[in-house]
């Protein structure tokens, strides 16, 4: 499959901190790619690397086989870009903006037209009059999502859209994105799991400005070593809970009601030590099972819990 | 360039719907307005302020003449809106950057030298505009309480106010790219504007640079002989231009 980002090595320094130490990195084309780490990874970095509005200490990146420093313009004429704190002029409106970011990729008359039309529809903004100064967060993410499209990318690349927004607005924005399945490549970023899990297929988690891993979700679940174990008792879970946390075995324990809930790293030395505790208790076991690691357990597991 | 007509489109549809039609035009018109009015006054309000006769000290103020209605509007604008000009325009571009627009907006395929000749192609050409109804105001009240005499000299004065402006609004636009900060780029801005009224103390910056420009409309309006402004107003255009391109590169290089 044709790539849509490869990056090799690419490195950022900023006087002490280094951003990005070594990133590598292959986008299929066709994909909807989470790039996942937590605040400070360098995602951001390696974002603003790729639409040109900073340059590499060393190492390189590629956009449709397009150098992203020497060819800057022949990246940006294929990609949208949301960075993630979206600024607009205040005075325009949302159908004064997407029609004046076409303008800039060079799209005009009809079809210009008929794009602003159908991406207002898109982002529920058709028939706003009002000034985008007075837009509440969400209206202005899905005006950036739109017009991230204005010119039909090939790549859109978005830069923690969700982060900030009310459970309505990152619902209403994860269904842009999801709806863009199948007809670009979408290249976000985040710190929210959930929402990776929701609309990616593929993943790739940053740390300290490297890839700890990239693979599929379903891949990702699968190959983890992180399981999860359920154990409900009929009485006395809160005593058992810190029993469960202290063995070695145990990565995080959490109890709802008499249900108690771990992350393992080694599901058979758990299978066997929970049922003996218990009965030294002298508790009762309703059930025990393995339950399908989140993509949350994996990436504790991977990041190492500091995120 | 790419996108230089988008972006100054963009620009002039700005200073239509926002405070920007307000500021310089208005502080403009209110010189073109005045300047004949305070031209009037002043010797009623000089004399006014004189010990009377009758301690023995005479001083005649004479009356106000056309000559000294335009003086007036060659002092408020060389003084006031230039100053006003720096401090409007600092933040042309290190509001874009701080606002968040600048990396909406380039990371399209456009070039970012057009985002700053845009801005300082629009300040010109509102500077121009405001100049002209502004200049135009102030001929028409001094032709109807004085006299139609001057208009020429008058011209030619707001001219070199013209081409000084047009080289601050360059030297504002550069220093709000490399400060990234309004406040800085104002402060610099009327630093260099005190910097030129210095050098237009002595005869060879006087002569050949823009600082010559401080003092000639001055001169044109009182019919001083021999009043050179070739080297000045060539100077001027240069250093405008070398100002814009040095902007434009500037901003080319910077991370944003």
């Amino acid at each position: 499959m044709r790539a849509a980002i490869e990056i090799e090595g690419l490195t950022k320094v900023y006087k002490e901190v280094r951003a990005l130490d070594g990133l590598d990195l292959l986008v299929p084309e066709g994909s909807v790619f989470g790039f996942l780490g937590p605040n400070g990874a360098g995602k951001t970095t390696a974002l603003r690397i790729l639409t040109g509005m900073a340059r590499p200490t060393s190492g390189g990146a590629r956009v449709f086989g397009h150098n992203v420093v020497n060819a800057s313009k022949d990246v940006r004429a294929l990609v949208g870009f949301l960075p993630d704190v979206p600024g607009y002029y205040s005075w325009m409106t949302a159908e004064e903006f997407l029609r004046f970011a076409g303008r800039l990729f060079g799209v005009t008359g009809k079809t210009l037209d008929d794009r602003v039309k159908s991406l207002l529809d898109m982002a529920g903004l058709a028939g706003v009059k009002q000034r985008v100064g007075g837009f509440s967060r969400g209206m202005r993410q899905r005006l950036g999502v739109a017009q991230a499209l204005v010119n039909a990318p090939k790549l859109l690349m978005l830069d923690e859209p969700t982060s900030a927004l009310d459970p309505m607005g990152r619902k209403d924005v994860l269904e842009m994105i999801a709806a863009l399945k199948g007809r670009t490549t979408v290249f976000f970023s985040t710190d929210i799991l959930t929402d990776v899990e929701r609309v990616c297929d593929t993943v790739a988690i940053l740390d300290h400005g490297r890839i700890v891993r990239q693979a599929s979700i379903q891949e990702l679940k699968r190959e983890g070593h992180a399981l999860r174990v359920l154990v409900e008792v009929i009485e006395r879970a809160e005593e058992l809970e810190p029993l469960l946390a202290a063995r070695p075995w145990a990565m995080e324990c959490q109890r709802d009601g008499q249900v108690v809930r771990c992350v393992v790293s080694d599901i058979e030395a758990a299978r066997q030590d929970i049922p003996a505790i218990v009965a030294a208790e002298n508790m009762a076991i309703v059930r025990m099972l393995d339950e399908e690691p989140t993509l949350e357990d994996v990436f504790v597991q991977l990041i190492g819990g500091g995120a | 360039m790419r996108g230089l007509a988008v972006f100054t489109g963009k620009e002039l549809t700005e200073i239509l719907r926002t405070w920007r039609l307000f500021v310089i035009p208005g502080i403009l018109l209110f010189t073109g307005l005045m300047s004949p009015v305070l031209a009037e006054i002043a010797p009623g309000l000089v004399s006014s302020m004189m010990p009377d006769e009758t301690q023995g000290i005479v001083i005649e103020i004479p009356p106000a003449t056309t000559v000294d209605a335009y003086l007036q509007f060659n002092k408020n604008a060389m003084q006031i809106a230039l100053i006003a000009v720096i401090i409007a325009t600092a933040g042309a571009v290190a509001t874009e950057r701080r606002s968040g627009t600048a990396q909406l907006v380039l990371a399209k395929p456009v070039s970012r030298g057009a985002m700053v000749v845009a801005k300082t192609l629009s300040n010109w050409l509102l500077l121009l505009a405001a100049s002209v109804v502004s200049a135009g105001l102030c001929a028409a009240i001094t032709t109807f309480m004085f006299d139609s005499t001057l208009l020429g000299r008058f011209a030619a004065a707001v001219g070199l106010w013209y081409l000084l402006a047009v080289l601050m609004v360059a030297v504002s636009v550069f220093l709000s790219v490399v400060t990234n900060s309004q406040a800085g780029a104002a402060g610099a801005g009327i630093a260099l504007y005190f910097a030129l009224t210095i050098a237009s103390v002595w005869e060879v910056t006087r002569t050949y640079t823009p600082a010559g420009l401080l003092g000639a409309g001055t001169d044109i309006l009182t019919g001083a002989p021999e009043v050179s402004v070739a080297w000045p107003i060539a100077t001027t255009i240069v250093a405008a231009f070398a100002f814009v391109v040095a902007a434009a590169w500037a901003f080319g290089r910077q991370e944003l």
